[in-house]
């Protein structure tokens, strides 16, 4: 029936969307690895450790490596409390109706725009940081470290949620056939079981939070410094998203500032693999975790 | 007595988290809400915008999403499809990790760096430009994963049963696919498009500057010209947030975007929520 014997078109085509799939991420890699060159050879290790950025002159990306890094802890601090406690609640105590509720509302949460999250940003919670701590400008790290963290609470508390609900009832039992009361089996019995799915849960999330670009972009106020003292937050300042964000467009291929920020898009690539990695490798088997709800599967 | 209190402590500290979580979630789709609802009426929804998005409405924005993330889902489909069949049925069982974690890490791509990729892969080397298609081959890369892991999830949970009575009737590997594996599975493409929609609906940072402009352009009359986006609107109505009117049209049009996404995932839970297999029933 087949001309070519064994070789099948329908297997060719097949193979070759396999193919596809599987080297887009290496062949983004390889691209910024490239392009990212000139740069490095250009001011060496400096264009890791300098703290000043001239398009033209000189490229340092310290002040937006800061930014990505206190920003995304900032969204981790407020979100992880407020994932843990609502996750613990809809898993344990909640009736399944009303699990199933919070969850869908949880997913379609997810789902809203990064730029609508920015508009939000921009026009209500500028003004309440800016009201609420007296500052000059409501543009700062920490209102767009907020901003974050409300935008991964949906995914740390699904995430969370699921591993809470993986730990086997059995165990729930036992703890409180030995008298523990349900805090106690939460603590002594649940959570234990479930740890490993939480961390995977937040590496997941601040896997997003580092790669978020609008939402950080409009509250931010785009500014390359490194605060003083540093852990003053209050301050406007840059990450690397934003940075790529404000700069790509005038930039796109051009010299050294092109370089620059392809240097700028391989270190967030490289964190943000290394996590993701890490984050996939804790939760285990891996299936749907961190793209679709996870539904259950059957061994064939 | 101190357990007790522990107790108590405990669950009220859940409790206060959860109502935080909660009402936060609510905050944000009653301000959308809110601000979105008194800009849109069918004017707004079906004539083109005027002097830079302060007045009149949406329409080529809405239809310029749907033409980018349209043929990102016509490009994304069959590549999400085969690479799926593939992985479940042919792929030997010790590649199967390693497959799903380069997939897995294709979906944490931050999507700034798809763009700045698909600019210079699709625009300047196959010489696409600044257009809506070198847009939609960006999302189509960035939706690929939501596809590809929802298709591969159904067909792995088609019943055994089902192959069995398959290799039973002497099918090949080809055959099987085609007359189970492929029909047995529509759900699982059905529910990964919608998502894959949704998310590609909802992406700004990798087509800002690769496939969009911000007006003077109505529909692409040919496939290197680039289009207007709602993403792309709202994005730059809220970096004039002191104009009163460039602000509500905004609103107005977040509330458009986050309306068609939220249906398009709804759309994918229902028929997640719905599907059973014969042999379960």
């Amino acid at each position: 029936m087949w001309p070519l014997g064994r070789w099948r078109p329908g297997v060719a085509f097949f193979i070759s969307s396999f193919l596809i799939s599987i080297s887009a991420t290496g062949i983004i890699f390889i691209f910024l690895i490239v392009e990212s060159f000139p740069i490095f050879q250009h001011e060496g290790l400096g264009f890791l450790s300098g703290s000043e950025w001239y398009p033209g002159e000189v490229y340092g990306a310290l002040p937006m490596i800061y930014g990505t890094g206190i920003v995304t802890f900032i969204a981790v601090s407020f979100a992880l409390p407020l994932a843990l406690g609502s996750a613990v609640i809809t898993s344990e105590v909640l009736s399944r109706p009303t699990r199933l509720v919070i969850k869908m509302m949880m997913e379609l949460l997810a789902g809203i725009p990064g730029v609508v999250y920015g508009l939000l940003g921009i026009t209500l919670l500028t003004t309440a940081v800016k009201n609420t701590f007296n500052l000059i400008d409501g543009n700062s790290f920490f209102t767009a470290g907020i901003l974050l963290s409300i935008m991964i609470l949906p995914t740390v508390m699904t995430l969370s949620e699921d591993a809470l609900r993986s730990v086997p009832k059995e165990y729930r039992d036992q703890a409180l056939a030995l008298g523990l009361n349900r805090s106690e089996t939460i603590f002594h019995a649940v959570l234990p079981g479930a740890i490993k799915g939480i961390a995977g849960a937040v590496l997941l999330g601040i896997g997003r939070a580092m790669g978020e670009t609008i939402s950080v972009m409009l509250v931010i106020g785009s500014l390359d410094r490194i605060p003083q003292p540093f852990y003053n937050i209050f301050t406007t300042g840059q990450t690397i998203t934003s940075k790529l964000g404000r700069e790509g467009a005038e930039a796109l291929g051009v010299g050294y500032h092109w370089n620059a920020l392809a240097g700028l898009g391989l270190i967030l690539f490289l964190a943000v693999m290394g996590i993701t990695f890490i984050g996939n490798s804790i939760v285990g088997p891996l299936s749907g975790r961190g793209i679709n709800t996870k539904r259950k599967q059957k061994k064939r | 007595m101190r357990r007790d209190l522990k107790e108590v402590i405990f669950f009220s500290a859940c409790i206060i988290t959860t109502v935080t979580a909660i009402s936060l979630l609510f905050i944000i789709l009653s301000a959308i809400l809110v601000r979105g609802l008194p800009a849109i009426n069918l004017e707004f929804l079906t004539t083109e915008s005027k002097e830079f998005g302060q007045n009149g409405g949406i329409l080529y924005q809405t239809m310029g999403t749907f033409i980018l993330i349209g043929m990102a889902g016509i490009l994304a489909f069959p590549i999400a499809l085969g690479s799926a069949v593939y992985q479940t049925e042919y792929l030997s069982l010790s590649l199967r990790g390693t497959a799903d974690l380069l997939v897995y890490a294709l979906n944490a791509v931050p999507t700034i760096i798809f763009g700045l990729f698909g600019y210079m892969f699709f625009g300047v080397f196959l010489k696409l430009g600044v257009s809506w298609l070198t847009g939609s081959f960006i999302l189509a890369i960035m939706v690929l994963p939501t596809v590809l892991v929802s298709i591969k999830e159904a067909i792995e949970s088609i019943p055994f049963k089902y192959l069995e009575a398959g290799l039973a009737l002497g099918l090949t590997q080809e055959r099987l696919v085609r007359a189970v594996i492929i029909p047995q599975s529509i759900h699982g493409m059905v529910t990964g498009l919608l998502l894959g929609l949704a998310r590609a609906a909802g992406e700004t940072a990798a087509i800002m500057f690769t496939a969009t402009t911000f007006s003077g352009v109505l529909l692409p009359a040919s496939f290197r010209e680039p289009v207007t986006s709602l993403q792309t609107h709202i994005l730059i109505l809220a970096q004039e947030a002191i104009n009163p009117r460039a602000l509500t049209n905004a609103w107005g049009a977040a509330l458009v975007l986050v309306a068609l996404i939220m249906l398009m995932s709804l759309g994918s839970m229902l028929i997640r929520a719905t599907i059973t297999h014969e042999a379960e029933r």
